[in-house]
């Protein structure tokens, strides 16, 4: 007669707070983050919509060390999601193979960030331009 | 003068026996080593010298079968290419792969695993046939490229215990059987894709994982399962919005 009777272990519930899943947990709170940030722009379109009394008191919250504050850190976690995104950039990807070898992870990493840094450098000073135009 | 003394570290075996335990504990073993000694020997020496009953999986001895995958200190390794002299001064904990169930002490169950390879059609299907007589099917280094990491996979399952989805989802395809799959379905000879992607659909196909990385961390072979089933998350993605333009889905 069989004596098998497998034991299955429960997985640790706390299993995402602890290394090497902390790093994981981290990127996708981000993710939390940004959606913040989008409510708070959404909130300006609504305060636009609702008459100028409405949006001057958007631009007054705007302007309090509160608001600095949670921009500060929402800036934060923003170029921490786009430096981990980019990170697992290659693994979403499929092979590139250039003149029959492997391009490197690393390198298309690399590309990635540097394209988005120069995209984002270039869209601030064109806003700054346009700003200072208008 | 040399130290004539041996050197020992403590290993904390998780043990269970079916016929006996009601639950898996801790067993304390001193184990005599020298630098040289893999964890996986540390093993084979309790089990001639100190307790014959440990139960363990072994063959190679050189990170090639993957038989001898467990968690030491709580990372899954390969027991044959983790050294003694890098955990001492210890203890070490030494515990069955993570997310299995347990038969027997540091064995685990591989039935599931074994189902999910077999599900995938594991083997080249090649578009248009070819008789003997019509030669061989040919193909490029820079065609090999494309899937030459994931053909180095064997089946050591220390993905699968490191995958939290896995953990949540024991019917998860899972990382191993995902990396097999990209292993077939992009060699330049295959022509098995849609079959393969019918059978990856839905939550215990790709969709269980959210790219937590760590199965490729891990990974003895650098196979970068990630990558795998990433890639087929796309291309499930795709075979979705594309399924009803499809001639066999119009009747």
């Amino acid at each position: 007669m069989s004596e098998r009777r497998p034991y299955l272990r429960p997985q640790p519930r706390t299993w995402w707070a602890h290394p090497p899943y902390r790093a994981y947990t981290i990127r996708e709170l981000c993710g939390v983050a940004l959606a913040i940030y989008a409510a708070i722009l959404l909130a300006g379109l609504i305060c636009l919509a609702r008459g100028p009394q409405a949006f001057e008191s958007y631009r007054a919250f705007l302007a309090s060390p509160l608001s600095l504050v949670i921009h500060l850190a929402l800036l934060v976690t923003t170029l921490w999601h786009m430096v981990t995104w980019f990170r697992i950039l290659p693994k979403t990807m499929p092979k590139l193979v250039w003149r029959g070898k492997l391009v490197p992870q690393a390198l298309m990493t690399n590309a990635a960030t540097l394209v988005a840094v120069i995209c984002s450098v270039g869209l601030l000073a064109t806003a700054v331009v346009v700003g200072a135009w208008l | 003068m040399s130290d004539t003394k041996p050197k020992t570290i403590e290993l904390r075996i998780l043990r269970y026996c079916p016929s006996k335990d009601a639950k898996p504990a801790f067993g304390s073993f001193d184990v005599p080593y020298t630098d040289d000694m893999s964890v996986l020997q540390g093993l084979q020496e309790i089990k001639a010298t100190l307790d014959g009953s440990l139960a363990f999986r072994w063959s190679c001895r050189m990170a090639v079968c993957g038989s001898c995958g467990m968690m030491i200190n709580g990372t899954p390794k390969l027991a044959c290419n983790t050294f003694l002299r890098d955990l001492a001064p210890g203890p070490v904990a030494i515990e069955p792969l993570q997310n299995f169930p347990i038969e027997r002490d540091l064995v685990v169950t591989v039935g599931d695993f074994v189902k999910k390879i077999e599900s995938i059609y594991p083997y080249v299907m090649p578009k248009v046939p070819k008789t003997i007589e019509e030669g061989t099917y040919l193909q490029t280094p820079g065609q090999m490229e494309e899937y030459a990491s994931f053909a180095d996979c064997i089946n050591c399952m220390l993905c699968y215990a490191a995958c939290p989805q896995f953990g949540a989802n024991p019917d998860f395809i899972g990382p191993g059987a995902m990396a097999l799959l990209q292993r077939y379905s992009s060699d330049s000879r295959d022509g098995g894709q849609q079959k393969r992607l019918d059978q990856i659909r839905g939550e215990d196909g790709v969709w269980s994982c959210t790219a937590v990385g760590i199965c490729s961390e891990v990974c003895p072979k650098l196979v970068d399962p990630a990558n795998a089933v990433n890639q087929n998350k796309s291309k499930s993605a795709l075979d979705f919005f594309l399924s009803g333009l499809r001639k066999e889905s119009v009747s």
